[in-house]
């Protein structure tokens, strides 16, 4: 296939052993086993479609209990486990190993419970995105994340991308609306971190788990915090005749002590084919567009759309408006929802950057992509978040195409290592995984990396968990130097350690 | 018992070594405000902090904050307020409360000990606010994670785990944090004599609706604040925030969920004197910080019957008074079967050496903070036994 990142070599020894593990897992999980080659075909990928690697076997737990005991025989037999929602990460979070159980949550799709007097609800980790939404939508509630595979990607999936969307500007990530999680650990324990009430007891162990990409346990059950929906909410779009203009806007809004619920941007090339793909109403001739929105009571939306009218004029936007009633609202959305789609027929393949910048950098890198696009010769679009920063750059190639799956690659790496030179981060929401992995290094030092694999070890001292994912050296727990605490206990613990 | 200061991170890297090999265990200090908070905790030495003093870089724009972790809260206060700024988690000072100078804690010791007041319950606590650190590990070597903006996960979410750690698992020497823009104005409404059933019933309206209240506290007669006039049997109090004309519709929306039994004072101050434990600075009972489900908090406190307490988060934190040495259970049992978690804030030396001051976790959790805290500090340098023995 082509691609950069090598996953770890797979264990023969394992690879061998393959039709006794199957009908192991066969009884311990009935009906929920994948073996045959067809059935694991579904499931050897994720949304980052260049890589593609069929497992040894997926299973699909019903039950906690099923996935303890997964869990706890995967341990005794050495056997790696990548953890699966549904499969929509972007970075391949979710891609399998040839020698790895593929551990699927998406039967687990139960709401256990819905708390209005503490405003949360309780759910099993393979319940979708947007089923907690519909699920207290009737009482006036929502759940704030809302990445944009809000309709199949999962809880679960969520808590371990720690994943965003276009309303985090206002109402944080997933680990800003996570209260608590059940995680089942490697070896197959199960822990409670957090819960309904606030607070955390010792240490925060739950803030590492939100983004820890499947790397130190699984999720089988979060308890998500819900919020009362804003009675009004109103939505603008901006027109600009210079990209640098637009991001002016961006900051001057910020600036004002303004934070709109959503404030996304879209460029030329991105308005011209999601214009073409279903006709939201984008002015074809503009540069770049902004999207804000602002919700709250009335009096507070009013004034910040008065306020943000304003900036925008100064900013030089050639024509300011607003959606008139919902359906027009939901065409301006729909425009943006569907830029990835829209995108995707302007060439067979595409690559989705993630950097997040500070946002005074934002005409420095837009530049400097547009001109990175002629040297690479591929053909790009600019649509992101811009209110936290946020980029995804949107590389369009062909992968039949002599060579340009590496030139997207690296032009990709380049805007990443753009982003982390003028002080961003390699990942603003779909995580390192297996695309960015190799490019820790240009934000992290061997140290800085070193201390994050030593927390790694303290849930997963035998390195089962998710390898090859995110950290690009495979290093084994006693070289990091970590020592290995069971049942409480130090590694000799009668030894005076001074 | 030496008293080691150090004023940048390479002097930081120096002690740790040193300490490592010489087995020496550090107490980590910044001003001293908190240090009696926590299990007794005997260090062989002192590392003072406090020099890693100063703003390293302020971008008001990008509402962005990067300082040493010496720096007292009231000079990052000030130097917010210049650009109508503030942190969002409302930090407590409990200098006071513990006997010591008011408006001397610094941002580390406020970070390390999650000292988050009345606006988490809007804003998140302090680990909703820290995006980014350095700091020393007990290998002696400087790191750093997280980083400069907000949206980020590029790696594990290490910030988090540092905010309430109690300087466990190393010494920051780096605090970068988000900020939040200042409202233009806010207002504090006040309903008088209304019993504490009911008056939490109400605070739990209000954040149940889109308000987004920044304060929402129940203090009972027998706490009374004078500046709060007669309160009847308690006063709930809650803090709403705005421009002049969102803030009157916010206001108005209010009074109509309380029933118009509400009133305006001009005095906000109230909710930082919550914050900071004002209440219980002047006795010497000991005090709890319990954290229950809202819903929870009237059964609670009928059951704990203490004439010494308050409620702030929408009833989410409950501030406990118990006399002198109390050992806690009646509080424990009241709150932990439900999904609550107790931590005593301030008591005497004899007590924190023979109570938990954190709720005991069960056999695997705390199977996985040890090796949590191995992963940091595999010699047990840091505050050693401040959480639990051996954290």
């Amino acid at each position: 296939m082509g691609a950069r990142v090598k996953l770890p070599e797979p264990d023969q020894s394992i690879i061998l052993r393959r039709d006794k593990i199957v009908s192991a897992l066969r009884a311990l999980v009935p009906g929920g086993v994948v073996a045959d080659k067809a059935g694991l075909a579904a499931f050897d990928g994720d949304a980052l479609t260049a890589y593609r690697q069929s497992a040894l076997a997926c299973v699909l737990p019903n039950t906690k209990a099923q996935v303890c005991a997964v869990l706890r025989f995967a341990a005794e037999e050495g056997i790696a486990i990548v953890p699966r929602g549904a499969g929509t990460s972007l970075s391949g979070g979710a891609l399998p190993l040839a020698d790895g159980i593929l551990l699927g949550l998406g039967r687990m799709n139960r709401i256990l419970d819905i708390d209005y007097d503490n405003r949360c609800v309780v759910t099993e980790p393979g319940a979708t995105n947007l089923s907690i939404t519909r699920a207290v939508e009737a009482r006036g509630f929502y759940y704030a994340p809302d990445p944009s595979s809000q309709i199949a990607c999962t809880i679960g999936g969520n808590v371990a991308e720690n994943s965003g969307g276009i309303h985090c500007l206002k109402y944080g990530l997933t680990t800003h609306n996570l209260m608590g999680v059940e995680l089942v650990l490697p070896g197959g324990d199960c822990v409670t971190l957090g819960g309904k009430a606030p607070g955390a007891n010792g240490l925060d162990l739950l803030g590492v788990v939100a983004g820890s990409e499947g790397l130190l346990g699984v999720v089988v059950e979060a308890t998500l915090r819900i919020l009362p929906k804003p009675p009004v909410t109103r939505t603008l779009l901006a027109a600009f005749n210079s990209v640098p203009a637009a991001g002016q806007c961006v900051a001057d809004i910020i600036a004002a002590g303004i934070i709109p619920a959503a404030m996304e941007f879209m460029d030329r090339n991105c308005i011209s084919a999601v214009e073409d793909y279903c006709s939201p109403g984008y002015p074809r001739d503009a540069e770049g567009v902004l999207i804000i929105e602002a919700d709250g009571v009335a009096a507070e939306v009013a004034d910040a759309v008065t306020r943000i009218r304003e900036i925008a004029g100064h900013a030089g936007a050639s024509d300011v408006r607003e959606a008139q009633d919902e359906p027009e609202r939901a065409r301006l959305w729909a425009g943006r929802k569907a830029a990835f789609s829209a995108m995707g027929r302007l060439a067979p393949d595409m690559l989705c950057m993630d950097g997040t910048i500070p946002r005074y950098a934002l005409p420095r890198v837009l530049a400097r992509m547009a001109e990175m696009s002629k040297e690479y010769g591929l053909g790009f679009c600019n649509v992101f978040h811009a209110g936290d920063g946020n980029l995804h750059p949107l590389i369009i190639f062909d992968v039949m195409k002599e060579g340009e799956l590496v030139r997207a690659e690296a032009f990709g790496a380049a805007i990443l290592e753009l982003c982390v030179e003028v002080g961003g981060v390699l990942t603003g929401e779909h995580g390192v995984g297996v695309e960015k992995r190799d490019l820790m290094p240009t934000m992290f030092s061997g140290v800085d990396l070193a201390q994050q694999q030593r927390l790694k070890c303290a849930f997963d001292h035998a390195g089962l968990f998710n390898p090859g994912k995110v950290f690009p050296t495979l290093s084994a727990c006693v070289e990091l130097g970590h020592m290995h605490v069971k049942g409480g206990r130090m590694p000799f613990s009668n030894l005076p350690r001074f | 018992m030496t008293n080691i200061f150090a004023s940048h991170e390479a002097e930081v890297i120096e002690a740790v070594r040193a300490a490592r090999e010489n087995h020496r265990t550090l107490e980590i200090v910044g001003a001293g405000t908190k240090r009696n908070y926590g299990r007794a905790s005997h260090c062989d030495d002192v590392l003072d902090v406090s020099g890693l003093r100063g703003i390293v870089n302020y971008e008001p724009e990008e509402l962005i904050l990067t300082v040493l972790p010496g720096t007292p809260i009231s000079e990052i206060t000030a130097l917010l307020e210049s650009k109508n700024q503030r942190l969002g988690f409302d930090p407590a000072d409990w200098g006071p409360l513990f006997g010591a100078k008011a408006n001397a804690a610094t941002i580390g010791g406020v970070l390390s000990s999650d000292a988050s007041g009345s606006a988490a319950v809007r804003y998140g606590r302090s680990r909703d606010s820290l995006l980014g650190f350095r700091a020393v590990n007990g290998a002696a070597e400087g790191y750093k994670a997280g980083g400069r903006v907000v949206k980020n996960v590029t790696g594990f979410d290490l910030p988090k785990l540092m905010c309430g750690a109690m300087g466990t698992l190393g010494v920051l020497t780096e605090v970068t944090l988000r900020v939040f823009p200042k409202p233009f104005c806010s207002a504090a409404l006040i309903m008088r004599d209304i019993a504490s059933a009911e008056g939490l019933a109400l605070l739990r309206r209000i954040w149940s609706s889109p308000l987004e209240a920044t304060g929402l506290s129940y203090i009972p007669a027998s706490v009374a604040f004078p500046e709060l006039g007669n309160i009847g049997e308690g006063a709930a109090l809650i803090r709403l925030e705005g421009a002049v004309e969102p803030l009157r519709e916010k206001v108005e929306a209010a009074l109509m969920l309380l029933g118009n039994r509400a009133e305006q004072i001009n005095d906000e101050t109230i909710f930082a004197k919550i914050g900071d434990g004002a209440a219980f600075e002047g006795s010497d009972w000991d005090v709890w910080r319990v954290f229950v489900l809202p819903s929870e908090a009237q059964k609670a406190i009928a059951r704990i019957q203490s004439p010494l307490w308050l409620a702030d988060w929408a009833g989410g934190l409950l501030w406990i008074g118990v006399l002198p040495g109390n050992d806690g259970m009646l509080l424990r049992e009241s709150t932990e079967p439900t999904g609550g978690h107790a931590a005593l804030l301030r008591t005497s030396d004899e007590t924190r050496s023979r109570v938990a001051v954190f709720l005991p976790e069960p056999p695997v959790r705390a199977a996985l903070t040890k090796s949590t805290k191995a992963a940091f500090d595999p010699l047990g340098l840091f505050n050693p036994g401040r959480m639990w023995d051996g954290v």
